[in-house]
C-alpha cells in the first residue's frame, strides 16, 4: 500500500469510461505519442506546471510564494519562466485566476484508494473504478496493488490501456481487472508508427493474448480525420478485430479541444486541424466495421 | 391538435383585459380572438364594483355568507364562452391579477392589518430589511381529488347537507357552524347554476357542432352527478380549478395524482368502446394545453406515480400515455412531479430521464421513502405517508386531510450581516433587536458562530410571532368554501379547511441562503481566525464598501475550496448543525390555527428578493446579489461535481424537513447515450438512498447558455428550472443568466 504512482487527476462521476458511474484515475506517462492526443499533460511521467495565460488576471499572488522566482510581475503583467520551475505546486494554490495548474503528483496506493472510494456509494452494481492515462501499465506495480485492493472491496475495476506494454504487466493485472478498455489506433504498423511513434505489433499481440485468455474487452477507436478514418484502414481494422472475442467496439468521435493545453504546457501542438466531428464519417466507419462482423457502436450511444 | 384550436387555447388566457378587447365575436369564432360575447354578462369592472356594493348591503352577516353571495353574483354575471375549438369551457374573469373578489378580500385584509394585528410593525421590519419575507398565504390548497371525482359538484353539496343535518340533529350546529354550511351551500349551488349557464349557452350555439354538443352533454352529467368517463373527469378537474383559482380565490396547488385517479375511467372507456385511445390522447392534449396557456410563472403542479396498498407501483399505461402527450406538446407547465420508489419501473425512469435530457426540465423526482421519513416525523402514519399529495414545487401533505400554508421565508444569510452591525440592518438602519455585541468581543470563531445562531434564533422567533398573529384571521379574510366541502374532517368539525379544519394544519417556514451562509461562516473562520489575514473590524469596512478596492481578497475567498456542496466534511459539519438548529426551533411548534410549524429548506424565488436586501457578505458576494437557493450550493461554488454535492447535501438529516429539494446541473455529453441514462438513474437512486427528498436536473453546457444570452431569439424555447419552477432562460435577468453560466462552467463532460 506504500507503493507510489504518478497520477494526473481523479475524475469523479465519469460515465463514459466503462459501465455505470465510475471514478477514473488518470496515471501519468505514456509510451505513445499520438498526434491527436487529447491529454498531452499525461504523456510525460514527471509532473508539469501548466500556465493558461488567457486566464491570468495578473494578481501577482504567485510571485512571493515561488521558491525559484519563476513568476515575476513587471509593470503589472505576469511572466512565467518555465525553465526555473521545480513543479512544487505552491503557485497553483495561490493563483486567483485558475491560470496555474500543476499536472501530476506522486501518491501512494493507500492515498489513491481513499480518493477513488469517495464515490463508492454511487457505483452500485455496474459502476466502479477505471484506471486510465497516459498508460497506466507503465506503472504496473501501482496498478496491480490498487486493483487488488479494489477487488478486495468488491468494487468493479476497468483498465484503459493502449496495449503498448510488456505482456507481463497485462498478465499480472488481468485477474484483478473486470474489464479492459483497449485502444486501437491503426491496423498498419508503419502508419501506426508514423502517427503514434510506435509500431502496432506488440499491441496486436497483446490484444490477441488478452482475447485468448477470455478477458472482457471493449475496443476503443478514436476516429481521427485524415489519420485513421480511411476505408482501407477501417476494413483492415474490422478484419483484425473480427477474429477476437470482444464485448464491443466503441468508435469515439474526435474533438479538437486540446489546443490550449499544448500551449499552456509549452509543448508543440501536433493535433490535426479539424473544425467539427463528421457524423457521416462516423456512420461510415460503423458500417464498415459491422460489415466485418464487429459489434461496433458510436461513442455517443 | 388542430392549429385553429391551438390558437384558440393559446389566446384563451392572454394577459390582457378582456373588456378592452374590442374584437368581435366573429373573429373569435375564427379562433384568434379571446373576446367574449358581451351579451353573456357584465364586464369585470362593473362586477367588482357590484361585489363591493353587495358586501355593503350584507354587512353584519358572517364573512362566509357574504363571500359566498359575492361568489354567486360573479357566477351569475361573468361572461362565458363555449367554443367549437375547445373541449373545455371558459369564463371572463380568468386574470389572476384582476379577480372579481379581490377588492372584497383586500378590504377584509386591511381591516385585520389596521385594527387587529399586534405584530404589524415587527412584520414590516422583517420584510423591509430582508431578514425574512412574510405574507398571508392563500396559495396552497389541494382539494381531495378522489372525493371530488367520486361525488362531483352535486355530491359534494349533498354530503355537506348530510353533515349539516347531523350537527343539527345533535344540537351542535352553532352560529358559526350555520355560517360555514351556508357558505358551502350557496357556493356549490352557484357552481351548479353556472354549469347550467354554460350548458344552455352551448345548446344555443351548438350549430350542429359535434364538439359543442359533447361539451353540453358533459356539463349535463356534471350538473346531475359525478363524472363517468375520462373526458368528464378532465372537465371536472378543470372546472374545479377555474372556480377555485379565479372566483373563490384559492390557488389549487396540485391537479392531483392524475395517472392514478383517472386510470379506472380510462380502462372503462376503452373496455366499453366509449372512446378510442387516440380520442383520450386528444382530451389530454386539450387538458394539458389549458395550463400551458395560463402560463403562471410558478407552473401548475400535477403528480404521477406512487405506491399502491399492496406495495405495487401506481405507474400504469395512462402514466406513459399522458407523459407521451406532454412530451409531444413540448410544454413545460403543468410541471410534473414523479413519486418514485423501489417499485417504479425502470422503463418509466428511462422515459422520464430521457425527457429531461432532451430539455424537459419541468420534471422533478420525489422519493416516497424519504417523504415517509419526514411525514412520520411530524406524526403522520404509514398510510397517510403512502397516499400523501405532492403539491406546489415539491411539498407534501396527507391527502384530503391537510392544508399547509407557506407564509414565511427566512434569510439564513442575514444573521451574518446583523452580527457585523450588532443587530442593526446597515442599509435601512432598522434595529432588529438582537444585540450580539461589538466585533472586538468575538475572540474565537466559536464566539462568532454563537452570535450567528443568536441572530438566526431572533429572526425565527420574530417570524413565528408574526405568523402566529396573522394566521389567526385566514378564514376571516377569505373563507375557503369550495375547499372545505372536499375535506371530510372540515365538515365534521365545521371548521374552515384552509384555516383550521383539517387534521393537519401545518404552517411551513421556508429558507433561502442556506449554503451562502455556510460559505460566509467558513470564510470568516479561515481568513479571520485561522490565517489572520484581516480582523472582523476591517472586514466590516470592506463589506460596507461592497468590496471596493479589495478585489484580490474577494477572489481569494471565492476561490477558496471551503464551500458547502463540495463533499468537505469540516464544512458540511456546519451545514448539518445549522440545519438541525433550524429544524429543532421550528418543527411542531404550535401555530396560530390549530396546527404546528414545519421547517423546509425550499427557498422558492426569495433567493433573489432576499438577496437584493442583503449587503455584501464575507463569502465574496456583492451587495444585492442572489443568495443560494433550496439546499443547493451557492451558484458556481460546487467545483467537485455532482457526487460531491449530493454527499454534502445528504449529510443533513432530511427527515427534519418537509421539503428538501436539490438542483443538479449536468453537461449534455454526460447524459448522452445508454450510459447517460444509467448515470441519471444512478444519481437518482443514490440520492434517494441517502434520503434526499426531491431532485431536479438542468442539462446544459456553458456554451449553449452563452449563445442563448447573446442570441435570445434563437433560444425562445430554452427552459431552465430556476427552483420550484421553470422559466425561459432568455427571460431571466442578465445577472441571473450569468449565475447559471457560472455554474455551468464548473461542469464538464
Amino acid at each position: 500500500m506504500s507503493t507510489t504512482g504518478n497520477i494526473l487527476e481523479v475524475k469523479r462521476f465519469s460515465v463514459h469510461d466503462g459501465p455505470g458511474v465510475r471514478t477514473t484515475l488518470f496515471l501519468k506517462g505514456c509510451p505513445l505519442r499520438c498526434r491527436w492526443c487529447h491529454n498531452p499533460e499525461s504523456i510525460a511521467q514527471q509532473p508539469q506546471q501548466a500556465y493558461y495565460s488567457h486566464k491570468c488576471i495578473n494578481c501577482g499572488e504567485c510571485v512571493p510564494v515561488c521558491p525559484r522566482k519563476a513568476h515575476t510581475l513587471t509593470n503589472g503583467i505576469h511572466h512565467f519562466d518555465r525553465e526555473k520551475c521545480l513543479t512544487c505546486g505552491e503557485c497553483e494554490m495561490a493563483c486567483l485566476g485558475n491560470a496555474l495548474r500543476l499536472h501530476g503528483k506522486k501518491i501512494t496506493v493507500e492515498e489513491a484508494l481513499k480518493l477513488v472510494l469517495e464515490d463508492q456509494d454511487f457505483y452500485r452494481i455496474e459502476g466502479g473504478v477505471t484506471l486510465s492515462g497516459g498508460e497506466p501499465l507503465i506503472q504496473p506495480k501501482f496498478c496491480f496493488e490498487l486493483l487488488t485492493a479494489l477487488k478486495r472491496k468488491g468494487i468493479n475495476t476497468a483498465l484503459d490501456t493502449c496495449g503498448c506494454v510488456d505482456w507481463a504487466a497485462i498478465e499480472k493485472v488481468m485477474p484483478e481487472t473486470d474489464m479492459f478498455l483497449f485502444d486501437f489506433k491503426h491496423a498498419d504498423s508503419a502508419t501506426h508508427r508514423m502517427l503514434t511513434g510506435q509500431g502496432n505489433e506488440l499491441i496486436i499481440a497483446n490484444l490477441q493474448r488478452l482475447s485468448d485468455c477470455g478477458a472482457k474487452i471493449e475496443i476503443r477507436i478514436p476516429l481521427v480525420p485524415g489519420c485513421n478514418d480511411s476505408d482501407a484502414n477501417l476494413q483492415a481494422t474490422g478484419k483484425l478485430l473480427s477474429r477476437l472475442q470482444l464485448k464491443r467496439v466503441k468508435v469515439l468521435p474526435y474533438h479538437a479541444m486540446a489546443r490550449s493545453k499544448y500551449l499552456a504546457l509549452g509543448m508543440d501542438d501536433t493535433t490535426p486541424q479539424v473544425d467539427h466531428s463528421d457524423e457521416t464519417a462516423m456512420l461510415r466507419a460503423l458500417t464498415i466495421l459491422r460489415e466485418n462482423g464487429v459489434n461496433a457502436i458510436s461513442g455517443r450511444e | 391538435m388542430d392549429k385553429q384550436d391551438k390558437d384558440y387555447i393559446w389566446s384563451k388566457f392572454k394577459k390582457t383585459s378582456i373588456d378592452s378587447d374590442l374584437r368581435t365575436r366573429n373573429e373569435q369564432k375564427k379562433g384568434n380572438n379571446i373576446g367574449f360575447d358581451q351579451s353573456t354578462g357584465l364586464d369585470n369592472e362593473t362586477i367588482k364594483e357590484n361585489v363591493l356594493k353587495l358586501a355593503e348591503e350584507l354587512k353584519g352577516l358572517p364573512h362566509q355568507v357574504v363571500k359566498a353571495r359575492a361568489f354567486e353574483y360573479v357566477t351569475e354575471n361573468v361572461r362565458i364562452d363555449v367554443s367549437p375549438h375547445d373541449w373545455f369551457v371558459t369564463f371572463g374573469c380568468w386574470d389572476r391579477n384582476d379577480r372579481p373578489l379581490s377588492p372584497l378580500m383586500n378590504k377584509w385584509s386591511t381591516e385585520v392589518d389596521n385594527n387587529i394585528l399586534k405584530t404589524g410593525k415587527l412584520l414590516n421590519k422583517q420584510n423591509h430589511t430582508g431578514a425574512a419575507a412574510m405574507w398571508t398565504d392563500f396559495d396552497h390548497s389541494v382539494p381531495d381529488w378522489d372525493v371530488i371525482l367520486a361525488l362531483g359538484f352535486p355530491g359534494l353539496r349533498e354530503r355537506a347537507r348530510r353533515h349539516r343535518s347531523k350537527h343539527e340533529a345533535s344540537g351542535e350546529l352553532s352560529y358559526e357552524g350555520k355560517a360555514y354550511f351556508d357558505g358551502i351551500e350557496i357556493t356549490y349551488t352557484a357552481i351548479l347554476k353556472m354549469l347550467e349557464r354554460f350548458r344552455t349557452y352551448a345548446l344555443e350555439h351548438e350549430q350542429s357542432n359535434e364538439r359543442v354538443t359533447a361539451v353540453a352533454k358533459c356539463l349535463d352529467t356534471l350538473i346531475n352527478g359525478a363524472p363517468a368517463n375520462t373526458y368528464e373527469v378532465l372537465q371536472l378537474i378543470y372546472l374545479y380549478f377555474m372556480f377555485s383559482e379565479y372566483i373563490d380565490r384559492f390557488q389549487v396547488r396540485s391537479l392531483g395524482n392524475i395517472d392514478r385517479i383517472i386510470y379506472p375511467y380510462y380502462v372503462q372507456d376503452l373496455k366499453d368502446g366509449r372512446y378510442t385511445e387516440n380520442q383520450i390522447r386528444d382530451f389530454f392534449d386539450y387538458f394539458l394545453m389549458q395550463w400551458a396557456s395560463i402560463d403562471n410563472y410558478w407552473g401548475q403542479p400535477v403528480y404521477f406515480g406512487g405506491t399502491r396498498k399492496d406495495g405495487e407501483t401506481e405507474i400504469n399505461e395512462l402514466s406513459y400515455l399522458i407523459l407521451e402527450e406532454y412530451d409531444k406538446l413540448g410544454i413545460y407547465t403543468p410541471k410534473v412531479q414523479l413519486k418514485i420508489a423501489q417499485n417504479t419501473p425502470q422503463k418509466f425512469l428511462n422515459m422520464t430521464c430521457d425527457m429531461i435530457r432532451r430539455g424537459h426540465s419541468s420534471l422533478v423526482f420525489i422519493s416516497e421513502e424519504s417523504v415517509r421519513r419526514s411525514l412520520m416525523g411530524i406524526g403522520a402514519n404509514q398510510e397517510e405517508a403512502r397516499t400523501c399529495d405532492i403539491w406546489g414545487c415539491y411539498e407534501f401533505t396527507p391527502k384530503g386531510n391537510g392544508n399547509c400554508t407557506a407564509p414565511a421565508y427566512i434569510n439564513v444569510l442575514k444573521p451574518i450581516e446583523l452580527i457585523f452591525n450588532n443587530g442593526v440592518d446597515p442599509s435601512s438602519g432598522i434595529d432588529l433587536g438582537r444585540h450580539t455585541g461589538v466585533l472586538d468581543t468575538f475572540k474565537t470563531f466559536d464566539d462568532f458562530y454563537s452570535a450567528y445562531l443568536k441572530q438566526l434564533d431572533s429572526i425565527i422567533e420574530n417570524v413565528i410571532s408574526c405568523t402566529n398573529d396573522f394566521e389567526q384571521y385566514l378564514s376571516f379574510i377569505s373563507p375557503a368554501q369550495m375547499f372545505s366541502a372536499t375535506v371530510e374532517n372540515s365538515l365534521k368539525t365545521m371548521r374552515d379547511a384552509f384555516h383550521n379544519g383539517c387534521d393537519y394544519n401545518p404552517t411551513m417556514i421556508l429558507h433561502a441562503g442556506f449554503a451562502t451562509a455556510i460559505d460566509a461562516l467558513m470564510a470568516i473562520k479561515k481568513f479571520v481566525y485561522e490565517k489572520n489575514e484581516l480582523t472582523l473590524v476591517q472586514f466590516k469596512e470592506i463589506l460596507n464598501d461592497n468590496w471596493n478596492g479589495h478585489e484580490r481578497l474577494r477572489l481569494k475567498i471565492l476561490h477558496d475550496k471551503n464551500k458547502f456542496g463540495n463533499g468537505i466534511e469540516s464544512v458540511d459539519l456546519y451545514a448539518e448543525a445549522i440545519a438541525r438548529f433550524i429544524a429543532n426551533k421550528i418543527n411542531l411548534r404550535p401555530n396560530g390555527r390549530n396546527g404546528f410549524y414545519i421547517a423546509s429548506l425550499h427557498s422558492a424565488r426569495t433567493f433573489i428578493s432576499l438577496g437584493q436586501k442583503t449587503g455584501a457578505t464575507p463569502d465574496g458576494r456583492f451587495a444585492g446579489e442572489e443568495i443560494s437557493k433550496n439546499t443547493s450550493p451557492t451558484m458556481g461554488m460546487d467545483i467537485n461535481g455532482v457526487t460531491a454535492m449530493i454527499k454534502s447535501v445528504t449529510r443533513i438529516d432530511t427527515a427534519q424537513f418537509l421539503d428538501f429539494p436539490l438542483d443538479v446541473m449536468m453537461h449534455p455529453a454526460t447524459v448522452q447515450g445508454e450510459n447517460g441514462l444509467t448515470a441519471m438513474r444512478t444519481l437518482l437512486e443514490t440520492y434517494f438512498e441517502k434520503h434526499g427528498i426531491a431532485i431536479h436536473f438542468n442539462i446544459f453546457d456553458a456554451e449553449t447558455l452563452l449563445d442563448a444570452q447573446a442570441h435570445p431569439d434563437k433560444y425562445q424555447g430554452l427552459q431552465v428550472r430556476v427552483c420550484g419552477w421553470n422559466v425561459n432562460f432568455t427571460e431571466l435577468s442578465r445577472k441571473e443568466q450569468d449565475m447559471f453560466i457560472r455554474r455551468a462552467r464548473n461542469i464538464s463532460e
